[in-house]
């Protein structure tokens, strides 16, 4: 059984802070295999930090996070390589696509690392969210939510037993957003992972089975 | 790749890259240049089978009077070998009895009382299969200086029309006939030159045939040793010279000058190969520059690579790729290049010299592909080491 535990984290910009009221922060908490999470926050209270921790990008935090019983602090990079190809995917909050490539291009060029779905499969994510058209534009030429939901068929395509959403549908509309949960959820129960998405305010409409405050 | 390559490529400046080539090819045709030089012209000067890195003084004490004889003592030669600029000593034994050798040139008989010397067999700069005596054969080998044969054709060849020149291949072909005499034996023996030398000027016969012949026609009589040779390590060393002089020893002159050829021959390569070095040094810098640039200029999308599960070594190889193309091509247009001009010079040095050059290009090559790798190595590890700092948790 996959798990993620945090155990008495916090950032260290926040540890001297004495009025700090949060289900995640200097609490002992645990996302198990195969449930969903919200983590709801209001901005500047580290919500894109916990992602940027549980995914290995910084390491400035205090306290112990385990990936599977392990401390990730003491992982190598090429361990963190494997984590992110097999284990972690990640929808990250700024997107992090590269512009002058084409949105087939940014979703060919994590994909092709492990080549989990067919052809078919993604363009029908494309049809679906109502981007098929832009396929071939390059990602600098799109607005912010076309750019999100592209994202968001980046992150499916790799094997993984956590994904992470960082405010997914933060730029989307009400049907594109409920386009957007159907595939996340087929793709979760297929994969069996653990689904774990952070909101400012608006988020997807699921039923999660623990929502924390951050 | 394909995609890797269309995202980095894009701050990759054919300028810096240009500049570098043309740079880099210029240092490595000069410093390779330097070095092919050195390896054609070294034979020239050092002799047919001269060591790198070692010279020899052939040192004798200079004639006196009428009936006198200058010769080494035993205490003399110890001092000698415990002195520091002495690498080694070798002593050169001479025939103690009675030689007369006759050849027969052209159907024209040629004859001559002569002498030999021996000294140990790792002194002689020629090699040779035949170089050996066994007791009980007729035949002996004997290298001469390769100046006698030059007095030969230019001088009684010249004088006489009955006498044709012969070239070094055709007098190994002669046989001389020797007739060694001394101590109630007399003998006729087969001589048969087997090399010529630069280095040595005397009739030179293997150590172990004069020490044979000394004891049969000389019956081993105490033997007096009038010249010694030296390998030192610079035959201009002070300290070498005030020792000589101090000691009242003459250096024979043919070595030393074909030392100081070797000397400036050393002297003109390092400083060939030294603006070479330093073209080269320049023009890894501005390659070490350009790439270390191209990296920072394309620091976020090689960081979200690695951020997506790309590996480090996937990210670096279209850098590494740059650099190995550019150095491999380097390469050989640079052996390339001076194969093309070695044709140029190499036969107006045969011509010079009187013989073939055979030096070949292999050290050249050799040191190409070594310079090569180290260039790509370093590039490589630059690069490694820029996408490691990338890599690591913030």
């Amino acid at each position: 059984m996959s798990n993620i535990q945090l155990i008495n984290t916090v950032p260290e910009i926040f540890a001297e802070r004495q009025d700090l009221k949060s289900d995640i922060w200097l609490q002992d908490v645990s996302f198990e295999q195969g449930k969903k999470y919200l983590i709801e926050a209001d901005s500047g209270t580290g919500k894109s930090s916990l992602c940027s921790f549980i995914y290995g990008l910084r390491g400035d935090y205090r306290g112990t996070i385990k990936l599977n019983d392990q401390d990730i602090s003491k992982f190598s990079t090429s361990k963190w390589c494997d984590i992110r190809q097999t284990s972690i995917s990640i929808l990250f909050q700024d997107l992090r696509l590269f512009g002058e490539l084409t949105a087939y291009e940014n979703i060919q060029i994590k994909h092709r690392l492990h080549k989990i779905h067919n052809k078919r499969v993604i363009e029908a994510w494309f049809e679906a969210l109502g981007i098929a058209d832009k396929r071939n534009t390059r990602i600098d030429h799109m607005s912010y939510g076309q750019q999100q939901r592209v994202a968001l068929i980046r992150a499916l395509c790799q094997p993984f037993e956590f994904l992470l959403l960082d405010e997914p549908i933060s730029h989307l509309d009400d049907r594109n957003s409920d386009i957007m949960r159907d595939i996340i959820l087929t793709e979760v129960e297929r994969q069996g992972a653990t689904l774990i998405a952070t909101s400012i305010g608006k988020h997807m409409n699921i039923e999660y089975d623990k929502c924390l405050s951050l | 790749m394909r995609l890797i390559w269309k995202l980095l490529r894009k701050h990759i400046s054919l300028f810096e890259l240009s500049v570098f080539f043309v740079a880099n090819l210029i240092g490595m045709v000069v410093i390779l240049g330097g070095i092919q030089i050195y390896s054609d012209l070294k034979p020239l000067v050092a002799g047919d089978n001269a060591l790198v890195g070692n010279d020899y003084v052939v040192i004798s004490k200079p004639v006196k009077r009428l009936n006198s004889k200058s010769v080494f003592s035993a205490e003399e030669i110890e001092e000698l070998k415990i002195q520091d600029f002495v690498l080694r000593l070798g002593e050169f034994t001479p025939a103690q009895y009675q030689i007369f050798g006759g050849i027969n040139i052209g159907g024209q008989g040629f004859s001559t009382y002569m002498f030999f010397e021996g000294i140990p067999d790792d002194f002689v700069d020629v090699k040779s299969k035949e170089w050996k005596f066994s007791k009980g054969k007729r035949k002996v080998p004997i290298i001469i200086p390769r100046n006698y044969l030059n007095l030969y054709n230019f001088g009684f060849s010249q004088t006489s029309t009955q006498l044709p020149q012969i070239t070094e291949s055709m007098m190994k072909d002669l046989e001389l006939e020797l007739t060694l005499s001394g101590g109630n034996h007399k003998d006729k023996l087969v001589g048969k030159v087997v090399g010529f030398t630069d280095r040595l000027n005397t009739i030179l016969v293997p150590q172990s045939f004069i020490e044979w012949s000394n004891k049969r026609y000389a019956k081993g009589e105490n033997i007096e040793i009038s010249r010694l040779i030296l390998e030192v390590e610079n035959p201009s060393d002070p300290k070498l010279l005030s020792y000589f002089k101090k000691h009242g020893y003459v250096a024979e002159d043919k070595p030393a000058e074909s030392n100081k050829a070797l000397f400036l021959l050393r002297v003109g390569v390092a400083v060939i190969i030294g603006i070479g070095v330093l073209f080269s040094l320049l023009s890894l810098i501005i390659l070490t520059l350009s790439i270390y640039l191209l990296l920072q200029k394309n620091i976020d999308k090689l960081r979200t690579l690695i951020d997506i599960g790309y590996r480090p070594t996937t990210v670096a190889a279209p850098y590494n790729l740059i650099t190995i193309i550019l150095s491999v091509s380097i390469m050989a247009l640079s052996i390339w290049l001076l194969s093309h001009v070695r044709v140029l010079y190499i036969d107006y040095l045969s011509e010079a010299a009187g013989r073939e050059i055979s030096g070949g290009m292999t050290l050249t090559i050799i040191s190409g592909f070594v310079l090569m790798v180290g260039i790509i190595l370093f590039n490589m590890t630059i690069i490694r080491r820029k996408i490691a700092q990338i890599s690591r948790m913030q």
